[in-house]
């Protein structure tokens, strides 16, 4: 850390009171368990209650686990060979890439350029920060409305833009490329203030006399975003890309709420064709609306491995980035 | 130095944000004080009509929403005041302590954010049934009392923010971890802490699903009370969209009159110093 | 993880399918059902409750039956309709979390049906005397295989075609009821008028909303449906099947639809709008038209349906097993149910009676409705359900014509031609199957 940081003064500096005599003894005990204990509380409610769901859905992944019937019975891997061969799958696996990536891409690099805009003295700073997290604020059944008013093949108001210059109407929910773009603009519509304040919250603490030392030599405030923010925000980066990559994978709200404007049908399914099915979706139409719990609970585990996967890959990415590390 | 030229293009920029981020909230004020049929006018109504509060009575009329928000109060509020307390605890020894296994042990903390969030409720609902919890708002309070992305966010921000320097010399002058904590690290994770809570806040305000299936219609948080708004064959988009108006509001309003404080606590830990 | 917090993507319609698969698990744990503080002692007070999906128009009968039963309070819980039913299905597989009397709508009635254990027998409480009073395959529809009797019908949802009778002026059709009916004897007539339709209509303005119903009716018409008696899925094998699906292509081909899926936000949208000038319309429809269009007042008319009688919607009352007072949830279904509950209810909000005596009843019968240009809904329903056919509903009828409905939604989309589309449901229909 290259500059000293303003971190508070403690309101009563523990100089003041005289060094405690406590023992060497005590004072190893203090070393070893502190940390222990500080980060027990989490993994304890874990332990409670995290660990128990998780052996539970592998073992319901290993039966024919109906919802209507009382017999369930085991059938080993049975559902996890079915779950390689189902191109419904594998669709879905592709869709939640695709919809991950052209939404969380843009989220986090709007994000920035926000919290970035905000972390000068501007006036109506309260405002602003509450505003930009209302869309989270939001209900889904606003969402819902909201967005058919925006992306309706005929009333939609972006339709009636594109008309307005000259460009061909969009079917929005009927085609891959057209469906995902929509999907994502939603999901950054809802997203990108929220990780906007967790950026504004970490750009804080970075010293001011940096920004002013670039200042004076005449850095741009773009290229102070860059060579000066982001390397030191870097851990808080890194925490909102995997964090939006795990958020990404686990997307199932927007695509049935825009399939839910073509058809009943069409939502669970992600459209007529399919064509916007997230694995979570896909997860749910087969778990929840087909009842077919063994199956679904295969399938989660299959995500959860490709979720991995995924999150393990773009932490490998955003670390090359930019040298040094924190985590 | 501080004092730098206005910044018009960073004004319309958030104006434009601020706009898009408003308008929808703003607009579902606007269907809830209007009926059914105002929906769906072309163009639609941009300016509040008069059936608001008829709106909002018919909300409390078809569920208990006044016990609804004092619920919903008490478990965000308690939530809130834990996840911020336990995620930096957590933060500050995976940030700064050195202990074995803190990398295992951090990885796993983020892991666990990455299984699939649908089917690990319904176990958890056995475990309710198990502890008698159904139906009570521990069941609800109780497993969101600190959560991964809590403790990975405060360590990542501590990580940077807190200065090990100062730590050593709180080392050196005898002090025990315990006060460390509380005299170092308190202070300087209050701009993260902040928002840690504010989200932390809105997240379980609007937390919908686990509530829905624990709790009963008759004890509800604000969300549950919601779904007994949602109807078969007429769909009342008005009714729904009074009842997000009257769930949301209060929220926007403890955000407005807390902001001041909130952002204050940012700009504290960061701008003094 | 079980971890709330990170439910946040969750959407809220979601959490009853959750919510019902959690139940269906712990189901299997044993009895332990949740002991929720204060149960209620064995006073005289008691406590029913009513689980729906949607407004039934049953708050005043409430108090009708509480002049007999004074020491009974009833709570209704209304969810929306997918929502409603999969939690049902979870609260009756884990047996608790049920109302005490649940309703099941007919595209659900056969899941349930085939799980009796879950129910009670309301034969227990001598409700099989009503049997008499019943539209035969409207009683049928609410036994199980095994014969116990598990629900009682409220609704019936015989179908008629409402049309705008402004938008048809405009287009140099006839606007009469009587005439509109004759225009349309068979879907072909009516593919012929809306095809003149068409031709003469104001711009934006299309036929009819979306194939997907119609193609759902059509199917309604025929003596079998997609399930044959003994639960085979026959899409393939069909001929009416594939002749719904034909007909439904054709009208697409015509450019007849609007392309605007039912219970779509579009859809209330174009209600108001006019966008189209025809739609299915079972009792139950009329009052949702009402409440969408209410600008549209005596714009709306009724004519008979294309190609016969058939029957969309209709509801089931059932007594979980998991009941703690079935005894008196099941007087409660039989009052609801009754003969004059279901006409109360006509009157209104709509929903038309199950129950065929009715049908002659002068009250019922000559019931019109201003809002359709004072049409006679009480003839034209009755007529309707006296010459209603029953159609056997097969277990995951939702899951199969999802997969119907999906390719004919290709279609109009565009994405595929009609053979293909039709290749791929037969594919879809077989894995579900």
């Amino acid at each position: 850390m290259p500059v000293a940081h303003r971190a508070p003064k403690p309101e009563s500096p523990p100089r003041a009171r005289p060094a405690a005599p406590s023992s060497p003894w005590r004072h190893r005990l203090d070393r070893t368990v502190s940390p222990y204990a500080y980060v027990a509380p989490f993994f304890l409610l874990f332990a409670a209650f995290g660990v128990f769901p998780l052996i539970y859905t592998a073992w319901v992944s290993l039966h024919d686990w109906n919802l209507l019937s009382s017999a369930n019975p085991f059938v080993g891997l049975d559902n996890y060979g079915r779950l390689f061969s189902d191109g419904y799958f594998w669709n879905a696996a592709f869709n939640t890439l695709s919809i991950g990536v052209l939404s969380a891409v843009p989220q986090l690099a709007l994000a920035l350029v926000l919290a970035h805009l905000l972390n000068r003295p501007l006036r109506a700073q309260t405002l602003f920060r509450i505003t930009l997290l209302l869309p989270n604020v939001t209900s889904v059944v606003a969402v819902v409305v909201i967005f058919s008013q925006l992306f309706g093949r005929d009333f939609g108001l972006v339709n009636a833009l594109l008309d307005l210059v000259g460009i061909d109407r969009v079917y929005w929910q009927a085609d891959v490329a057209s469906s995902h773009v929509a999907i994502a603009i939603m999901i950054m519509w809802r997203w990108t203030g929220y990780n906007a304040l967790i950026y504004l919250a970490a750009m804080q603490a970075v010293p001011r006399e940096i920004y002013e030392a670039a200042t004076i030599d005449g850095a741009s405030a773009a290229r102070q975003l860059w060579s000066v923010t982001i390397p030191m925000i870097r851990p808080t980066v890194i925490f909102t890309v995997i964090v939006t990559t795990i958020g990404s994978m686990q997307i199932i709200a927007e695509p049935l709420l825009f399939g839910a404007q073509v058809s009943n049908g069409a939502a669970t399914t992600g459209g007529t064709d399919r064509q916007f099915q997230t694995l979570a979706l896909y997860l749910y139409e087969k778990g929840f609306r087909s009842f077919e719990f063994g199956y679904a609970s295969a399938a989660a585990w299959v995500m959860f491995l490709l979720v991995v996967v995924v999150v393990g890959f773009n932490y490998l990415l955003v670390r090359r980035m930019r040298g040094g590390l924190d985590v | 130095m501080r004092s730098r030229p206005k910044h018009p293009l960073a004004y319309l920029t958030l104006l434009a944000v601020a706009f898009f981020s408003a308008f929808p909230v703003y607009w579902s004020v606007i269907v809830a004080s209007h009926d059914n049929a105002a929906m769906a006018e072309m163009p639609p109504p941009l300016l509040p009509g008069g059936n608001f509060l008829a709106n909002v009575s018919r909300v409390f009329d078809t569920a208990p929403f006044a016990l609804a928000l004092v619920n919903s109060f008490v478990v965000a509020g308690t939530i809130t005041v834990s996840v911020t307390f336990f995620s930096t605890l957590a933060g500050f020894a995976f940030a700064k302590l050195r202990f074995r296994g803190r990398g295992a042990l951090l990885l796993l903390t983020v892991v666990t954010m990455m299984v699939p969030t649908q089917l690990g409720i319904i176990p958890l609902y056995m475990l309710m049934i198990k502890l008698e919890w159904t139906g009570k708002l521990y069941a609800v309070i109780v497993p969101a009392l600190v959560n991964a992305f809590g403790v990975f966010f405060m360590t990542q921000y501590l990580g940077r923010a807190l200065p090990t320097e100062l730590l050593e010399a709180g080392r050196i002058d005898g002090c025990g971890t315990w006060r460390l904590f509380r005299h170092i690290v308190v202070p300087a994770a209050r701009p993260a802490a902040a928002v840690l809570g504010m989200l932390t806040f809105m997240t379980a305000w609007n937390d919908y699903f686990w509530p829905l299936v624990v709790l009963t219609p008759d004890d509800p948080t604000v969300q549950v009370a919601l779904s007994q708004l949602a109807s078969g064959y007429v769909r009342d988009f008005t009714l729904g969209l009074t009842g997000t108006a009257v769930a949301t509001l209060p929220l926007v309003l403890v955000f407005v009159l807390l902001g001041k404080q909130i952002i204050g606590g940012i700009m504290q830990g960061a701008v003094k110093g | 993880m079980g971890i709330p917090r990170t439910g946040r993507r969750i959407p809220r319609p979601l959490a009853p399918m959750l919510a019902a698969a959690l139940f269906a698990l712990t189901a299997c744990g044993g009895g332990s059902s949740p002991a929720t503080g204060g149960s209620a002692a064995p006073a005289e007070k008691i406590k029913l409750t009513v689980g729906l999906f949607g407004d039934f128009g049953f708050k005043p009968l409430y108090e009708e039956f509480r002049k007999t039963h004074p020491n009974i309070e009833i709570e209704e819980r209304q969810a929306a309709y997918a929502d409603h039913h999969t939690n049902l299905a979870a609260h009756l597989a884990t047996g608790a979390g049920a109302a005490d009397v649940e309703g099941i709508e007919v595209g659900f009635v056969s899941q349930f049906t085939a799980q009796p254990d879950r129910f009670q027998d309301l034969r227990q409480y001598g409700l099989d005397k009503r049997q008499g009073d019943y539209l035969d395959w409207k009683w049928q529809q609410g036994v199980a295989p095994n014969g116990a009797v598990v629900g009682l019908g409220t609704d019936i949802g015989g179908l008629a075609m409402c049309y705008r009778t402004d938008l048809f002026k405009k287009a140099g059709l006839p606007t009469g009821r009587d005439e509109v009916s004759a225009l349309w004897p068979t879907w072909d007539g009516y593919i012929e008028t809306g095809k003149k339709f068409s031709a003469a209509s104001p711009a934006g303005t299309k036929f009819f909303d979306s194939p997907g119903e119609i193609m759902r009716a059509i199917i309604a018409q025929a003596p079998v449906g997609v399930y044959d008696a003994q639960d085979k899925v026959v899409v393939a094998t069909n001929p009416d099947v594939k002749r719904a699906w034909d007909l439904s292509v054709r009208m697409i081909q015509e450019g007849l639809s609007a392309k605007i899926g039912a219970w779509t936000p579009e859809w209330n949208t174009g209600f108001a709008k006019g966008s189209f000038a025809t739609i299915i319309c079972p009792a139950w429809m009329t009052a949702y038209i009402q409440d969408q269009a209410k600008n549209a007042a005596g714009k709306w008319d009724i004519a008979t349906v294309p190609g016969g009688a058939g029957n969309a919607g209709g509801t089931h009352l059932t007594v979980p097993k998991q009941s703690k007072h079935p005894k008196e949830a099941a007087e409660l279904v039989d009052f609801l149910t009754s003969a004059d509950s279901q006409a109360a209810v006509f009157k209104a909000i709509g929903n038309f009676p199950s129950i065929p005596a009715l049908y002659d009843q002068p009250d019922i019968r000559d019931f019109t409705k201003d809002f359709f240009n004072g049409a006679p809904v009480g003839k034209i329903y009755s007529d309707a359900a006296k010459n209603l056919k029953p159609q056997h509903l097969g277990p995951k009828e939702g899951d199969v014509r999802t997969a119907i409905g999906n390719g004919l939604g290709r279609v109009e989309q565009g994405k595929q031609a009609p053979e293909q589309a039709w290749a791929q449901v037969l594919k879809d229909v077989e894995n579900v199957g």
